[in-house]
C-alpha cells in the first residue's frame, strides 16, 4: 500500500482533472462558466490533492472522507436537524467555529469530489442547481477577487489564495478577514446571514446538499456532479477513474517460467558461497559473551526468572499467617501434625518394614502403646489400588480432638538472657592505680607465725607481734628491725596507738594486756607519755567486783618496765584481740571465753575498766570502734552487732549468712564493713542500705583472716589461708545512690604455707598505697604499686 | 631476614677524642655488626693510621645518642631510622670495668658515706659515724647520737679540715670537726629543731649552709660555720637535759611544704635546694627567698635523688625498680627525660659521678650497684657485685673510687681506673 497506491491516485485524479479540462474546453459558456467557477474553486480540490500528498497516510484519509461523504450525505436529516438553523442564515456558514483544521478540510475534499463527480452524473436536477450555484459562487468571486485563470494557469502552486497558511480557521474567527491573499489584501470574511438565513436557505435552495464551503475563501462551493460522482466511486472502493480498466488483458513483463540457463553468463561468485567473516566475527562476539555470562540467552533468563520467583503458590490462603479465631483472645492455634514419613507409605522401603524382632517387641508393648515407636505397623502393598481403608482413622481423629480439647495450650515464654550480660561491667584494674602490685620488702627476724601489724601513723615505724613471744618494731623503709621487746606468751594482738601525742602500742599476750612505749619517732613525745603514764590518777571510784574480777591494772614491774611496758593489764582470760577507739584513750578488749563479760572497754588516762554487756550474746570473735561515731562493732560467730555506746543499746545487727566470722574492718568514712569469714568468705556491708550483705567475695579458697581497708585509697585487702593475699578496689561514692564500686585487681601469693596457716594480718601503709602482710612463715611483707 | 644477615650499612666513624682519630670516611659494614666486630674495626683503622698504637683499645659506640647495645640494624630499627643512609658512629674510650678494692665492715649496717680524696665518711646503724682510710684502715669512730645514723656529708669535699654532718634518728645532727692530723673528730654542734628523725643532708656548694629534711615533713636549713653560736646554747642545753657538751644550733629557716618525709637533700646552687620526697613529689625550694620555687610530682614515692651541675640534670629513684631523669629547669615536654631499668627491687640510692657528665651510680634492695651511662638505658654499664645485703647507700664523690655501703654491714670500695 502506502506509495504506489497514492500515486496511482494521483494519477487518476490528472488523469479525470485532464479530461474535465477537455470536456470543458467543448462545453458551452454555461460550461466554461461552471469551469472557471471550478477553476475559481480548483484551489480546494488542488489543495486537496496537495494535502493528500503532502500527508502520508493519505490513503486513510481518503477513505475516512468517503465514509465522511457516505454519512455527510446518507445521513442527511441528521444532520438537518442540526444544521437547522443554520440553513436558515447561510449556505456559507456550515462551518464550525469550534471545528478544527482536519475538520475543515473534510468538507473541501468533499467539494472536490463531488464536483468532479457531478460533471459526469449530468444530471438535469444538478445541472441547474450547479449553473445556479456557480453564478452565484462565480459571482461571489469575481466581486472578492480579479481573475487570475484568465490565461488559463492551473499551476499549483498558485492556487493557495489565503496565504496564511496551513492554521486553524479560527483564530480569526474574531475578525472580519479570513486571511491575506498575495496581494496581502485581506480576504473579507463572506457575509454570513443568520440560522434562519442558514434553514431558509436550506430548505429552498436544491443544491443545498452539494453545497459546501472553502476554508480558505470563506465561500460556498456547490459540488458537481462529477465531483459528486467521484466521491462515489472512492466510497463503494472503486478505483476514482471512471476510464480506468478493471479488466484489463495481463502483460506479462516478468516471465513466470523458470530460466533453464543462466542470465549472466559469468558463474557466481565464490564469495558468496563462502560464510561471510564479518557475520562470524560478530557470532564469536556474541559466543564469546555468552561464555563469559554478559548476555544471556532466553532460556538462562527464564531460568533465572524462575530462580528468583517462587514457582508455586499457596492454592486457598497463605499458610504462614495464623488462623484468625474471631472470638477468642490470642488464640493459640493447635500445634501441626507430624507428616507421615516412609513407614506410612503404603508401599515403603523395606528397611522400614519391621523384621521379626521389631514385630515381637511392638507385640510386647501392647499394654503400654505409647512406648512404641510407631504406633502401627508399616505395611507393603503392592499398589495404591490395594490399599485397604484404614482402620484406625476414626479413632485417630477422635483422639487427636481429644488432645486438642483436653491438654490446654499455653504460650511458651522464652527468655533470652546472655551469659555477658549478667556479669557486672567492671573498670579495667589499670584504670585503678595506684595499688599494691610487687612483693618489695620482707621484714625478716621473727622464728615463729607472725599473728598481727600495726604502723605508727606517720608509716615510719611497723608493729608485729608473734607467736615467738616477742613484739618488734621496724623501719618501714629498710625492712630495719629497730627494736625487739620480749613479752612471754604468744603476742595475738599489737595495736599503734591512734593519738600521736602519746608513743604507745597495746599489745595483748595471754591473759595479759601491755602498754608499751616503744621509744622509737619523737622522744619528746616518748619522754611526755611516759611523765602521764607514770602518775596514777587518783579517784575515789569503787570498781565494781564483776569488772574487778575480770581485770586487773597493775603498774609494771622492773622488769617490764625496761622493756618499755608502762602498763600491765591483767585478765581473767585469755585475750584474744584489743583495739584502740580512734582518739586513743580508750581501748577494747576481747576475751572469747570471758562469757557475759568477753567484751571489756578500757581508758587509759582514768585507768578504769567497763563491761559494757552484762549478757553474753555468743562466742564473740573481735570487736572494732567506729571511726568517728561512739559506735562498737561486736562480731559474735554468725552476727555482727551495732552499739551505740552513749545511749547503750542496739542499733543494728547485721546478718551474715555464714557460719563463722573472723575478722572485720571498717571503712574509714564509716559506713561500710568488711567482714571476713573463715567460710572462705568476705561480706561487704554497706550500712546504710542494709543489714545484709550489699556483696559477698567469695575469692579465697580458705578461711580469710585478715581484711583492711587503706585509709585513704579506695583500697582494701584480704589475707587467708590459701597463702593469697587479695587487692581489691572499694571505692565508696559520698553520694548515697550510688553504691560501693568493688574489683577485685591482684592475687597476690608470696607467703610460705605454716601448719596450714597462710596469711594473719593485713594492714595498708597509711599514706602509701602499699600493704604489709604477715603470715605464719614468720616473715612480714610489703606490696608496693 | 635472610636479606638482613647480608645487607651493608652505611657507616661514618667520629670521634672527639683527637687521640684516636681515624680517616673521615664513610664505611661499608655489615648491618648486623655489633660492638665488638666495630671495636675490631676501629682497632685496626687505628693500627694502619698510626704506627706507635700498639696496644689495642676498647671502645664502646655511640649512635643516635644512645650507646650500642645490640646489633647496628636492631639500634636503628628500634630509633626508626632508615638503614639507607649514612650512619655517624660516634666511638669513644670505653669507662673501664671498676675493679673491687677493698671491703670494710662495720658493725651494723650502713646507712650513708661520703668520700673525700683521702678518707671514707660513714654513718653506722650503731649510731656511730665513721672515719676510715681509701685503704679500708679505721681512723676513728665515735658514738655521739643515740640513734641510728641515717645520712652523713662532708661540709666541703675539698677540705675535709672544715668537718662534717652527720644526722640521725634521734631527731638531730651534728656538725663534727675533723682533725687530719691528730685523726680526731670532735662532735660540735648538735642541730636541734627536728620533730621527728632526719632522713637526709646537704650542704650548699660554697659550703655555708646545710639543708636538713626528715620524718616530720620540714626542710631545715642551718649554718655550715663550725665556730660556735654564743650564748644561746646553754639555755637549749638546759632545756634539752642534753648530757654531751654540745652547742646546740637552731635553724635558719624551716621550709614546709612536703607531705611526707624528706627523703633527698640537693643543692642545685648556692639559693637553690631540691627536695625529694616519699609523698611523690620532687621540690625545688629558694633558700634565700624561703619559698617553693618549682615541683616535680611523679607517681611512686622518691628514696634518693641525686644532682648533677655537669649536666644539670637530676636523678632521681623511686619506691619502684626505675631510675629516673628528670631536668628541673624545663618546663615543656614530659618531665621524665629517661629511665633506667635493671634493678629489680627498689632503688635506694643514686649518685652521680662527680667529673663526668654521663655517668652515676646507683645501688638497690636488690643487693646490686649499677654503674650506669645516660645514654644507655636499657642496661647498665656494669654490675658491682659483691654486696650481700640491701644497699643503702652509694658514693662517687671521689673519681677514683665507687663507694657502697648496704645491710651486709659492710662498705664495698670499687676503683674506677677509667680517669680523665
Amino acid at each position: 500500500m502506502g506509495k504506489t497506491d497514492k500515486n496511482l491516485k494521483r494519477k487518476v485524479e490528472e488523469a479525470s482533472n485532464s479530461k474535465e479540462i477537455e470536456e470543458e474546453k467543448g462545453s458551452d459558456s454555461e460550461e466554461e462558466d461552471f469551469l472557471t467557477t471550478l477553476n475559481g474553486d480548483e484551489d480546494s480540490s488542488d489543495s486537496d490533492r496537495e494535502i493528500e500528498d503532502s500527508e502520508d497516510d493519505n490513503n486513510e484519509l481518503v477513505e475516512d472522507e468517503g465514509e465522511e461523504n457516505n454519512d455527510s450525505i446518507s445521513g442527511e436529516d441528521s444532520e438537518a436537524s442540526d444544521e437547522l438553523e443554520d440553513e436558515e442564515e447561510d449556505e456559507s456558514d456550515e462551518e464550525d467555529d469550534s471545528s478544527g483544521g482536519e475538520e475543515e478540510e473534510e468538507p473541501l475534499s468533499e467539494e472536490s469530489e463531488e464536483e468532479t463527480s457531478e460533471k459526469e452524473d449530468e444530471s438535469p436536477k444538478s445541472i441547474n442547481k450547479l449553473s445556479e450555484s456557480s453564478k452565484l459562487d462565480k459571482n461571489a468571486l469575481s466581486r472578492s477577487k480579479t481573475d487570475e485563470y484568465a490565461d488559463n494557469d492551473t499551476s499549483d502552486e498558485e492556487d493557495i489564495r489565503n496565504t496564511v497558511g496551513n492554521i486553524p480557521k479560527n483564530w480569526y474567527d474574531d475578525y472580519k478577514h479570513l486571511g491575506y491573499d498575495w496581494d496581502g489584501k485581506r480576504i473579507i470574511k463572506p457575509e454570513q446571514g443568520d440560522q434562519l438565513d442558514a434553514f431558509l436557505k436550506k430548505m429552498e435552495d436544491p443544491d443545498f446538499w452539494r453545497t459546501v464551503k472553502d476554508p480558505q475563501t470563506g465561500q460556498n462551493v456547490v459540488l458537481s456532479d462529477e465531483d459528486i460522482q467521484l466521491i462515489r466511486r472512492i466510497r463503494g472502493q472503486k478505483i476514482p477513474d471512471v476510464n480506468f480498466e478493471e479488466y484489463a488483458p495481463w502483460i506479462e513483463w516478468f516471465t513466470s517460467k523458470v530460466e533453464q540457463m543462466p542470465i549472466r553468463k559469468f558463474p557466481e561468485h565464490k564469495r558468496s558461497f563462502l560464510p561471510s567473516k564479518s557475520e562470524a566475527q560478530k557470532v564469536s562476539k556474541l559466543v564469546h559473551a555468552l561464555k563469559m555470562g554478559w548476555i544471556k540467552t532466553r532460556e538462562e533468563q527464564a531460568k533465572l526468572r524462575a530462580k528468583k520467583e517462587p514457582q508455586f503458590y499457596m492454592l486457598w490462603q497463605t499458610d504462614d499467617q495464623t488462623e484468625e479465631m474471631r472470638r477468642i483472645h490470642k488464640h493459640i492455634s493447635a500445634p501441626k501434625r507430624l507428616l507421615p514419613g516412609h513407614a506410612e507409605s503404603y508401599n515403603p522401603p523395606p528397611e522400614y518394614l519391621f523384621d521379626a524382632k521389631e514385630l515381637k517387641l511392638w507385640n510386647k508393648l501392647k499394654n503400654a502403646p505409647w512406648k512404641r515407636k510407631l504406633h502401627f505397623i508399616p505395611q507393603k502393598i503392592d499398589s495404591l489400588r490395594k490399599v485397604p481403608a484404614y482402620p484406625r482413622f476414626i479413632k485417630e481423629r477422635f483422639l487427636r480432638c481429644l488432645d486438642l480439647y483436653l491438654c490446654p495450650r499455653a504460650i511458651k515464654m522464652k527468655l533470652n538472657i546472655e551469659p555477658e550480660s549478667l556479669v557486672p561491667k567492671l573498670p579495667s584494674p589499670r584504670d585503678l592505680q595506684p595499688f599494691p602490685t610487687v612483693m618489695s620488702l620482707e621484714y625478716k627476724g621473727h622464728t615463729d607465725m607472725v599473728r598481727c601489724i600495726s604502723t605508727e601513723k606517720t608509716g615510719q615505724y611497723l608493729l608485729s607481734g608473734s607467736d615467738d613471744g616477742t613484739v618488734k618494731i621496724w623501719e618501714v623503709n629498710t625492712a630495719r628491725c629497730l627494736k625487739t621487746i620480749k613479752i612471754e606468751g604468744v603476742v595475738r594482738s599489737v595495736e599503734w596507738c591512734p593519738n600521736q601525742a602519746l608513743s604507745l602500742v597495746l599489745v595483748a599476750s595471754d591473759n595479759d594486756v601491755y602498754l608499751i612505749n616503744p621509744h622509737v619517732g619523737d622522744t619528746l613525745i616518748s619522754q611526755k607519755t611516759d611523765a602521764v603514764l607514770s602518775e596514777v590518777p587518783k579517784s575515789d571510784h569503787i570498781i565494781p567486783e564483776r569488772i574487778r574480777t575480770c581485770v586487773q591494772w597493775l603498774e609494771p614491774t622492773q622488769e617490764l618496765y625496761e622493756r618499755g611496758v608502762r602498763l600491765h593489764l591483767k585478765h581473767f582470760k585469755e585475750v584474744t584481740q584489743v583495739t584502740w577507739h580512734g582518739k586513743g584513750d580508750y581501748f577494747a578488749t576481747v576475751m572469747p571465753d570471758g562469757a557475759n563479760r568477753s567484751v571489756l572497754i578500757s581508758q587509759v588516762s582514768r585507768r578504769r575498766s567497763q563491761l559494757p554487756f552484762a549478757k553474753a550474746k555468743g562466742l564473740i570473735q573481735c570487736v572494732l570502734f567506729h571511726p568517728t561515731k561512739p559506735c562498737l562493732f561486736v562480731a559474735t560467730q554468725r552476727h555482727i552487732r551495732i552499739y551505740d555506746l552513749v545511749k547503750q543499746n542496739l542499733i543494728k545487727k547485721l546478718m551474715t549468712n555464714s557460719k563463722w566470722i573472723s575478722t572485720m574492718a571498717i571503712h574509714p568514712l564509716g559506713d561500710n564493713l568488711l567482714v571476713g569469714t573463715y567460710d572462705r568468705k568476705m561480706l561487704w556491708f554497706d550500712l546504710d542500705l542494709s543489714t545484709k550483705p550489699y556483696q559477698t567475695l567469695r575469692l579465697h579458697g580458705t578461711a580469710v583472716r585478715g581484711v583492711a581497708f587503706h585509709k585513704r585509697y579506695p583500697l582494701f585487702a584480704s589475707g587467708s589461708d590459701d597463702r593469697s593475699l587479695i587487692i581489691s578496689h572499694g571505692m565508696v561514692y559520698n553520694d548515697l545512690l550510688q553504691n560501693p564500686l568493688i574489683v577485685p585487681l591482684k592475687r597476690l601469693q608470696d607467703h610460705d604455707s605454716f601448719n596450714d596457716f597462710g596469711i594473719f594480718g593485713v594492714h595498708f601503709h597509711p599514706l602509701q598505697p602499699w600493704v604489709f602482710t604477715s603470715g605464719a612463715d614468720s616473715t612480714i611483707k610489703l606490696y608496693s604499686n | 631476614m635472610q636479606n638482613t644477615s647480608e645487607e651493608q650499612l652505611q657507616i661514618r666513624l667520629i670521634t672527639k677524642q683527637e687521640l684516636f682519630a681515624v680517616p673521615d670516611v664513610p664505611l661499608s659494614v655489615p648491618a648486623i655488626i655489633d660492638c665488638k666486630s666495630l671495636n675490631d674495626l676501629v682497632n685496626q683503622l687505628l693500627k694502619e693510621s698510626n704506627s706507635d698504637f700498639l696496644k689495642p683499645k676498647d671502645f664502646d659506640f655511640l649512635v643516635l645518642g644512645e650507646l650500642l647495645r645490640v646489633t647496628l640494624v636492631e639500634h636503628l630499627q628500634e630509633h626508626n631510622i632508615s638503614s639507607e643512609t649514612t650512619v655517624d658512629v660516634e666511638y669513644l674510650e670505653r669507662t673501664p670495668a671498676p675493679e673491687p678494692e677493698e671491703s670494710i665492715l662495720h658493725d651494723d649496717w650502713v646507712s650513708g658515706l661520703q668520700t673525700t680524696d683521702k678518707w671514707i665518711l660513714t654513718g653506722c646503724y650503731d649510731n656511730s659515724v665513721n672515719i676510715w682510710t681509701t685503704h679500708g684502715k679505721n681512723i676513728t669512730s665515735q658514738k655521739e647520737h643515740k640513734s641510728i645514723v641515717k645520712a652523713v656529708t662532708w661540709i666541703d669535699q675539698a677540705n675535709p679540715s672544715k668537718g662534717f654532718v652527720s644526722v640521725s634518728h634521734d631527731l638531730t645532727g651534728i656538725i663534727w670537726s675533723w682533725e687530719p692530723e691528730k685523726d680526731k673528730i670532735t662532735p660540735k654542734i648538735a642541730l636541734r629543731g627536728h620533730e621527728r628523725g632526719v632522713d637526709s643532708v646537704g650542704v650548699s656548694p660554697n659550703s655555708n649552709r646545710i639543708a636538713t629534711g626528715g620524718w616530720d615533713t620540714n626542710l631545715k636549713l642551718w649554718s655550715a660555720s663550725l665556730d660556735d653560736d654564743g650564748g644561746e646554747p646553754a639555755q637549749k642545753r638546759l632545756k634539752g637535759s642534753s648530757s654531751s657538751s654540745l652547742s646546740v644550733r637552731t635553724p635558719l629557716n624551716t621550709l614546709k611544704g612536703h607531705k611526707e618525709t624528706i627523703s633527698s637533700i640537693n643543692w642545685l646552687d648556692n639559693n637553690v635546694v631540691c627536695t625529694a620526697s616519699m609523698d611523690h613529689t620532687i621540690k625545688l625550694w629558694d633558700a634565700e627567698l624561703c619559698g617553693l620555687k618549682s615541683e616535680i610530682v611523679g607517681q611512686k614515692a622518691y628514696l634518693s635523688s641525686s644532682w648533677s651541675p655537669l649536666s644539670n640534670t637530676l636523678i632521681a629513684s623511686s619506691a619502684d625498680r626505675h631510675i629516673r631523669l628528670y631536668d628541673p629547669r624545663s618546663s615543656e615536654g614530659s618531665l621524665c627525660k629517661t629511665t633506667f631499668t635493671s634493678h629489680s627491687l627498689w632503688v635506694s640510692c643514686v649518685t652521680w659521678s662527680k667529673y663526668d657528665p654521663h655517668l652515676f651510680m646507683s645501688g638497690g634492695y636488690d643487693l646490686a650497684v649499677k654503674l650506669w651511662d645516660t645514654r644507655s638505658p636499657k642496661a647498665p654499664l656494669y654490675n658491682l657485685q659483691g654486696h650481700q645485703g640491701q644497699v643503702l647507700g652509694v658514693d662517687w664523690s671521689n673519681n677514683k673510687y665507687l663507694v657502697s655501703g648496704g645491710c651486709d654491714n659492710s662498705v664495698h670500695i670499687f676503683k674506677n681506673k677509667h680517669m680523665q
